[in-house]
């Protein structure tokens, strides 16, 4: 028996921790730092907007090529309370700095070079983003991007907005 | 006794080398947000999929067979 509690207590240790985000569940913390003064993304400040979670790197193409439509969707839709957060997950921040200084967009990227909120929220593809609701509830995943998303998700961000 | 030792040992040689390989095998899962480096250019199997695409119609002609490597023509050159 106390062989086997063993057991048991060491497999426990050995097992990884399981953060899955699913649809329903809170958006949870993770220590992405915002740029310039070493602040990290805070998602409480965004409680009351509807906000999309997108992570993108600049060595992922889709990413790049959603990124005009966010930031089209997210200067429509500001006014009427949706924000977009983009979590940068590149290896090196200096890459994704050069990349927004020739591609620039005009909501907030938090950088997490260490890959601790990719895994907080295990994130299965890339790019993926969440849209959270006013609550601070996801409601909805994406995986990917395609041009023919773009209805959808814009349809998503109203419904949220309209509740 | 060291005969039975021995025994033992010799049973249990097969198994000891299969955990050992399992666990020494250099596999492991990259994450989806940790393929920056596997998406460098230098690191696909083909770099330069135009040179490779020549190299295999060349071989293709010159062999006069092909396969393996999804090349196409039936070993004329002329496609």
């Amino acid at each position: 028996m106390k062989t086997f509690l063993l057991s048991a207590l060491l497999l426990l240790g050995c097992s990884a921790s399981v953060y899955a985000v699913q649809e329903g569940s809170s958006v949870p913390g993770c220590p992405a730092a915002l740029p310039g003064n070493n602040e990290k993304l805070d998602f409480g400040a965004y409680k009351g907007k509807v906000v999309l979670v997108d992570f993108w790197a600049t060595w992922c193409p889709p990413c790049k090529k959603s990124m005009p439509f966010i930031n089209g969707l997210r200067n429509e839709r500001l006014k009427d309370g949706f924000e977009v957060v983009a979590i940068n997950v590149d290896e090196n921040t200096e890459d994704a700095l050069r990349y927004l200084e020739a591609h620039p967009v005009d909501y907030v990227t938090a950088f997490d070079a260490s890959g601790e909120c990719p895994r907080v929220f295990e994130v299965k593809a890339m790019p993926s983003s969440y849209l959270v609701d006013k609550q601070g509830k996801v409601r909805a995943i994406h995986l990917g991007y395609r041009d023919e998303d773009q209805d959808a998700i814009r349809k998503q961000v109203d419904a949220l907005l309209g509740e | 006794m060291t005969f039975f030792r021995k025994l033992r040992l010799a049973r249990l040689r097969q198994p000891i080398l299969l955990c050992a390989l399992v666990i020494c095998q250099g596999c492991t899962s990259v994450a989806p947000w940790e393929r920056g480096t596997l998406a460098k250019p230098e690191m696909s199997i083909t770099p330069d999929p135009s040179l490779t695409g020549l190299r295999d119609h060349i071989f293709s002609s010159k062999e006069g067979s092909q396969g393996g490597h999804g090349g196409t023509g039936g070993g004329c050159g002329c496609n």
